[in-house]
């Protein structure tokens, strides 16, 4: 399992990159991090793994779905916290699951597919801190 | 500050207009260098006019937006959903309205949808938010 030490240098640098540069992200030591900071675990480990499980790509075949990784679109992210914020100094355990897939037609009548998975993280103590629900798509590229 | 009952609207925010410093800024931050977003030409052969923004900045956005009125130690729950692409030089402006307030793990929490508009009223992200409130 990857792990994920919080830094307060960089919840500085994300937090200045989001027009969120405030004295609690810029000067305290242990800061919490900001709502979307933990998009920063990919420079951990990667993330999506399961967009490309034996379950998705069978999806996808059945569908007409080319499950081309450069098309595959992010539609939706959610942050769910469970207790106190992380904040820098902390580690987290970071463990990524499919929720589910589901075939969907766009307006114009392509073909989607549309998976959902989670990121969890927990701390040292094998506490839920926080969670990333990751909602994305392959969608069909040529009219059926 | 605002009385955080439903019905409520906290004061609009903008943001930009979007320059590519913004968007590297972001990229550099967030570990996420897809060249679609910095690379004109690679954009232009994926069918894009130009580079695109990144979704996630817009969300941060949103976020350093909810922040800043509900402060940094209370978020609860975070959602956005990505609707229309940002090009180079739009101007982004993030409103919120109180849907409701109610208890949750013994501590009041207040939920609000955010929205984040183009200067033509298109939408660009929306999505939920939820803070403990005293």
């Amino acid at each position: 399992m990857a792990t994920m030490p919080i830094e307060r240098g960089k919840i500085r640098e994300y937090a200045t990159a989001t027009a969120a540069a405030c004295p609690v992200y810029l000067d305290d030591p242990k800061a919490p991090v900001p709502p979307t900071f933990l998009a920063t675990v990919v420079f951990w480990t990667p993330i999506g793994e399961t967009v490309r499980a034996p379950e998705v790509l069978r999806a996808c075949a059945d569908a007409g779905v080319e499950a081309d990784l450069g098309s595959l679109l992010s539609l939706e992210q959610e942050y769910v916290y469970h207790g106190p914020l992380p904040r820098a100094g902390e580690t987290l355990q970071i463990a990524e699951r499919l929720r589910d897939i589901q075939v969907k037609r766009t307006r114009d009548g392509h073909a989607m597919v549309v998976i959902r998975f989670a990121v969890s993280f927990q701390d040292e103590r094998g506490g839920l801190r926080a969670e990333c629900l990751y909602t994305s798509a392959y969608v069909q590229r040529e009219r059926p | 500050m605002i009385e955080l009952v439903p019905g409520a609207r906290l004061p609009e925010r903008t943001f930009g207009p979007v320059t590519m410093t913004d968007i590297v800024r972001y990229q550099g931050a967030s570990g996420d260098m897809d060249p679609i977003h910095h690379d004109d030409d690679f954009a232009r052969s994926a069918g894009f006019p130009a580079a695109i923004s990144v979704g996630m900045l817009s969300a941060g956005w949103l976020a350093a937006y909810c922040t800043e009125h509900l402060g940094e130690e209370t978020v609860r729950r975070f959602r956005t959903r990505f609707s229309r692409v940002v090009y180079r030089g739009d101007r982004l402006t993030a409103s919120a309205e109180v849907v409701r307030l109610f208890t949750c793990d013994r501590e009041s929490r207040v939920e609000l949808s955010i929205q984040l508009r183009k200067d033509d009223g298109s939408l660009v992200v929306d999505g939920t938010a939820e803070f403990a409130v005293r």
